[in-house]
C-alpha cells in the first residue's frame, strides 16, 4: 500500500525525476568516457605521445571523481526537497519510520542504479561518436580507441553505485531522524541571517587577506614549485567563501534599506536572496572554484596547442636533418621556402662522429642565442662562429650533437678533424642536410613528407628524427592531448558544476512555489513573477560565475612560467571564455524554465 | 446598479470538473449586492461554497456563469495582467492561514501592494506608518513574520490588505486561525477600519460570533442563497442571538 503510495507520488512529479534522472546519467555517461580514455591501456600504449599524459588523465580522474561526488550530493538533496513532505505525510499517517527508511532507501538506490545503466550505454554511444569529433576538431589521431572497455565499465559501476548507496543511507537516516513536523514545514522556512557588522569586517578583511597568498602563491610558482597549488588551492578556497559571506549579505542588506527595494517585487527579489545567499554560500564558493579549474584547464589545454607554432620555428637551429638525401627528397627540399643550408660529411666510429673541418669552415653552423630564452623565442637571432671557437663551444652544441644519434638514443660524440686526418679516419660515411626554412607552419605539409621518409630509411627504435619540425610535431601531439584533456574535463566539469547549482537552486523551489502562490494572490502580474524569478536566479548564476572568471585570470599566473613569452597564458582566451560562458547560459536557461515551470501559479481557466 | 455598490454578483454559477470528467456543481445561480461601506458576512455550512463564491469575487477562480462586477469592472470579462491588476488596486484579501512572505519584514510585508504600484517610497513609509497605527503593530514592523504570534501575524495581514485603500476588503475565516481574544481584537479592527475609511468589508465565517460583527449575513444553502438577516438597530448581543437562532432554523 505505501508502496503504490509513494509511486504515485513519483508520478506526480514526474517531469521533476526525469530532470535527475538526465542529469545523473549525464554525468554517469561523463565518467565514464573519461575512465576510458584514462584507463585503457590498449590506447595509452599505442599513443606514446598521449601516454606522457596519462599523468594528467590521473589528476583529472581525481578531480572528476570529486566533483562526482559533490554533484550527487546536490542530485540528493533535490531527490530529498521532492520528497520529504510526501513521506512526512505518510508518517504522520502511521507509516512506521522503519518502513518509510525503507522506502526511501529502495527509492533512492533504483533510481540511482538506473541513472549508472543508462549512463554507461550512453557514454559507450558518446565515446564511440563525441570522443572521435573531439579529436578531428584538434586534428588529433589516436589509434585504438575502442569505445568499450570492461574495466572503465565496472569502475563507473562501482564508483556511482558506491555513492547511491551512500546517498540511500543518508536519506535514510535524514528521514527517519527529522520530526515530522519538520519534514511536512521545511517549505516554509526561510531563516533570515542578521548582519554582524564586526564580524561580516573581519570576515571581509580575512577573505581578502587569503584570497591574497593564494594569488600571490600561483603567481610566485616559480619559487614556491610544487607547494604553491595546494597553497593556493587551500587559500583561495576560505578566502573565497569568507568573502562571499561577509560582503553579499552586507550588500543585500544595503540594498534592502534604499528606494529600489520598494518597487515592484525588487524587495521581495532582496529578501529571497538574503536567505537564498547565506544557504547558497558554501555551494557558491564550491561552484566559483569547480569553475575556475573547468576554464583554466580548457584555457591552459588549447593555450598551448594554439600557440605552439608561434614558438615552432625557434625550438633548435634547423627545421629538419635529412641524411644521405636521394633525389627523391632533394625535389621535396627545393620545394621548401629554404632559408638556410648546409650539408656535411660525417664518419661515424665506435662512438665518435667526425666532422670534416674544411666543410665546416666553409659552410658554417648554425647557432642560436638561446641565452635569452624569453626575447629570442619569437625572433631567434641566428649566428655563426669562426673555426676554432666553434671547436672549442660549439661541439657541445645541442642541435649539433642531435645530427647523429645512436641506436641506444644518446648521441655521438662528435670530433672535427682537419680535410687531411677526416680522409684517412675509417668508418661509415654518411651525409648530413640541415634545412632551416623561413616558417616551418607554411611548409608544413612538405616537411611532414620528408619527415617521414627520413622516418622510414633510418628507423631507429623509437623512431627519432632532429630538427625543429620532429619537435613540433611532437609537442603538438602533447600539447594537443593535453587541449583535449581540458576540453573533455573543462565541458565535464561545466556541465556537473553548473547542473550542482541547478539542482540545489531547484531543491527550493519547493518552498518557493508557496511564495509564488502568495505573490499571485496578492495581485502581482504573471510577467512580474517571471521577470523576479529569472533575475533571482541570474543573480544565484552570475556571483559564482564572476567569482570563477577572476579565479582563472589570476589563476593562469601560475602558468607564466612554463609557457614563455611569445607564448602567454591569456592570449585568446576570450573566445574561450565566450564557449563557456555560451554553455552556461544554456545551464541558467534550463534551470530557469524548470523553475517557472514548478513555481509559478497557474492562472485559473474553465 | 446604482453607483453606491461596490459588489454586484448575478447569477453566478460554478461547476468544478471538466467536462469530461466528474463535475460538481459548487454555485448555482447566485444573486447578491454589496453596498459601498457595507459589512457583510457570508455563513453556511462546510462544502457549502463559501469560498468558492470569494474565489470567484477576488478572481482567484474564473465563475462557469453569470457576472460579478466589483467597484465598476466586470470581473468575468477581464484576462491575465488585467486580473493580477485588479487584485492588486482593488482587493484586499485576509487570508486564514496569514499568506505573508517569511522572507520579507512586516513591514516589506505590508508595503508590496504599494510597490507593485510604483508607489513613491515616501508615500509608502508614511502609509504604512498610518495603518500600522491603526492597528497598533507599529513595534512589530522590523520583525519578520516567524517572530511573530498568529494574532499578531493576522494583524499584519490585514495592514497589508488596506495599505493601499481597496474598494473592498475580504475575508476567508481570517479569525480561523487565532485564539478567542485575538479573533475579537481582529473583528474589532475590521470594524473599525469599516467604519473609519467607509470600506466594504465582506466577511466569509461560520462562527457566529464572527458574523455578529457584521451589519448584513448572507446564509448560503447548496451552493445558493438560502436566506439573509439584517442587524439594523439591535446591539451585537442582540444580533449574536438572531443568527443562533437562524442557524438553528436553517440548518434544519
Ligand atoms: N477545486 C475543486 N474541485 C472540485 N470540487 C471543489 C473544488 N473546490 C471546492 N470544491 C467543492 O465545492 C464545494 C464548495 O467548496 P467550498 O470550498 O467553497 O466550501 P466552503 O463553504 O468554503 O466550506 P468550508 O466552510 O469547509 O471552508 C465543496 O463540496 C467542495 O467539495
Ligand atoms: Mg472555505
Amino acid at each position: 500500500m505505501l508502496g503504490k503510495l509513494a509511486l504515485a507520488g513519483i508520478k506526480n512529479r514526474r517531469r521533476d525525476y526525469l530532470v535527475l534522472l538526465a542529469g545523473l546519467t549525464m554525468s554517469a555517461a561523463i565518467f565514464y568516457m573519461f575512465a576510458n580514455l584514462a584507463t585503457n591501456r590498449a590506447f595509452l600504449k599505442t599513443n606514446a605521445v598521449v601516454s606522457q599524459a596519462s599523468l594528467i588523465f590521473g589528476f583529472g580522474a581525481i578531480l572528476l571523481i570529486l566533483i562526482t561526488i559533490v554533484y550527487i550530493m546536490y542530485a540528493n538533496s533535490f531527490l530529498l526537497s521532492m520528497r520529504q513532505h510526501d513521506y512526512g505525510l505518510f508518517m504522520m499517517l502511521g507509516a512506521t519510520r522503519k518502513r518509510i527508511g525503507e522506502l526511501v532507501f529502495l527509492e533512492t538506490l533504483i533510481l540511482g542504479a538506473i541513472a549508472t545503466a543508462i549512463g554507461i550505454v550512453l557514454g559507450l554511444l558518446l565515446s564511440q561518436f563525441l570522443v572521435g569529433f573531439l579529436l578531428d576538431m584538434l586534428g588529433l589521431h589516436l589509434a585504438h580507441l575502442s569505445a568499450f572497455y570492461l574495466p572503465a565499465i565496472i569502475a563507473t559501476a562501482v564508483l556511482y553505485v558506491g555513492l547511491f548507496i551512500l546517498a540511500s543511507l543518508f536519506n535514510m537516516v535524514r528521514l527517519t531522524r527529522t520530526t515530522v513536523l519538520k519534514l511536512l514545514h521545511t517549505d516554509e522556512q526561510a531563516n533570515q541571517p542578521r548582519v554582524h557588522l564586526f564580524r561580516q569586517m573581519v570576515a571581509a578583511v580575512l577573505g581578502v587577506a587569503f584570497l591574497g597568498i593564494g594569488y600571490w602563491a600561483l603567481a610566485a610558482i616559480k619559487t614556491l614549485q610544487m607547494a604553491a597549488i595546494p597553497l593556493a588551492l587551500v587559500t583561495i578556497t576560505i578566502g573565497t567563501y569568507l568573502l562571499f559571506r561577509a560582503t553579499l549579505l552586507v550588500i543585500i542588506q544595503g540594498l534592502r534599506h534604499t528606494k529600489w527595494a520598494k518597487r515592484h517585487l525588487n524587495g521581495f527579489l532582496l529578501g529571497q536572496l538574503n536567505f537564498r545567499v547565506y544557504n547558497y554560500t558554501r555551494m557558491l564558493t564550491i561552484v566559483s572554484l569547480l569553475f575556475a579549474m573547468a576554464l583554466g584547464a580548457i584555457t591552459v589545454g588549447s593555450g598551448y596547442h594554439r600557440q605552439l607554432p608561434l614558438m615552432a620555428n625557434s625550438i633548435g637551429t634547423y627545421t629538419v636533418a635529412i641524411h644521405d638525401k636521394n633525389a627523391q627528397e632533394q625535389k621535396l627540399i627545393d620545394q621548401l621556402n629554404v632559408k638556410h643550408q648546409a650539408t656535411y660529411t660525417q664518419k661515424r666510429q665506435g662512438k665518435v662522429v667526425y666532422y670534416n673541418a674544411a666543410e665546416l669552415q666553409q659552410q658554417p653552423f648554425e647557432l642560436s642565442k638561446s641565452g635569452q630564452l624569453t626575447k629570442s623565442l619569437k625572433h631567434p637571432k641566428f649566428y655563426t662562429e669562426s673555426l676554432a671557437k666553434f671547436k672549442k663551444s660549439g661541439v657541445q652544441d645541442f642541435d649539433f650533437q642531435s645530427l647523429a644519434v645512436r641506436k641506444d638514443m644518446g648521441f655521438y660524440t662528435p670530433k672535427i678533424l682537419n680535410a687531411k686526418q677526416f680522409a684517412k679516419q675509417p668508418g661509415t660515411t654518411m651525409t648530413v642536410t640541415t634545412v632551416r626554412v623561413k616558417d616551418l607552419v607554411q611548409d608544413q605539409k612538405v616537411l611532414k613528407r620528408l619527415n617521414r621518409m627520413e622516418v622510414k630509411r633510418f628507423a631507429l627504435p623509437e623512431q627519432i628524427t632532429v630538427g625543429n619540425y620532429q619537435s613540433y610535431e611532437m609537442m603538438s601531439g602533447i600539447f594537443g592531448g593535453l587541449e583535449f584533456m581540458g576540453y573533455f574535463l573543462g565541458i565535464a566539469f561545466l556541465a556537473m558544476l553548473a547542473s550542482c547549482l541547478m539542482f540545489k537552486i531547484l531543491s527550493g523551489a519547493p518552498g518557493d512555489k508557496q511564495r509564488y502562490r502568495m505573490l499571485y494572490k496578492v495581485g502581482v502580474r504573471q510577467s512580474l513573477m517571471r521577470r523576479g524569478i529569472a533575475k533571482e536566479i541570474g543573480i544565484l548564476f552570475l556571483i559564482p560565475g564572476i567569482m570563477g572568471v577572476i579565479d582563472v585570470l589570476f589563476g593562469l599566473q601560475m602558468f607564466k612560467p612554463i609557457m614563455a613569452s611569445p607564448m602567454s597564458p591569456y592570449l585568446g582566451i576570450g573566445s574561450i571564455f565566450a564557449i563557456f560562458i555560451g554553455l552556461y547560459a544554456i545551464y541558467y536557461a534550463i534551470t530557469l524554465t524548470l523553475y517557472w515551470r514548478i513555481v509559478l501559479p497557474k492562472a485559473p481557466t474553465n | 446598479m446604482t453607483t453606491n455598490t461596490v459588489v454586484n454578483v448575478h447569477n453566478l454559477e460554478k461547476t468544478y470538473g471538466k467536462a469530461n470528467e466528474r463535475q460538481y456543481k459548487a454555485l448555482k445561480g447566485l444573486d447578491f449586492t454589496v453596498a459601498a461601506g457595507e459589512f457583510v458576512g457570508i455563513m453556511g455550512a462546510s462544502g457549502s461554497g463559501k469560498t468558492t463564491l470569494l474565489n470567484m469575487l477576488s478572481t482567484l477562480d474564473v465563475p462557469t456563469k453569470g457576472d460579478v462586477v466589483v467597484n465598476g469592472h466586470d470581473v468575468t470579462k477581464m484576462r491575465g495582467n488585467q486580473l493580477a491588476d485588479f487584485r492588486a488596486q482593488e482587493v484586499g484579501f485576509i487570508f486564514q492561514d496569514f499568506n505573508l512572505l517569511e522572507s520579507l519584514t512586516a513591514e516589506e510585508n505590508i508595503g508590496l501592494p504599494l510597490a507593485l504600484k510604483g508607489t513613491s517610497s515616501r508615500v509608502m513609509d508614511q502609509a504604512i506608518h498610518e495603518v500600522a497605527e491603526t492597528l497598533s503593530i507599529a513595534d512589530l514592523l522590523q520583525k519578520y513574520p516567524s517572530e511573530l504570534s498568529g494574532g499578531q501575524k493576522q494583524r499584519v495581514a490585514a495592514a497589508r490588505a488596506i495599505v493601499h485603500h481597496p474598494s473592498i476588503l475580504m475575508g476567508d475565516e481570517p479569525t480561523g486561525a487565532l485564539d478567542s481574544t485575538s479573533a475579537r481584537e481582529l473583528l474589532d479592527l475590521l470594524t473599525t477600519i469599516n467604519q473609519k475609511q467607509h470600506m466594504s468589508v465582506l466577511l466569509v465565517t461560520h462562527d457566529p460570533f464572527s458574523a455578529s460583527f457584521c451589519q448584513r449575513i448572507l446564509f448560503i444553502k447548496d451552493g445558493q442563497i438560502g436566506s439573509e438577516i439584517k442587524r439594523g438597530e439591535q446591539d451585537r448581543s442582540a444580533f449574536y442571538q438572531q443568527i443562533l437562532n437562524e442557524l438553528g432554523t436553517f440548518n434544519e
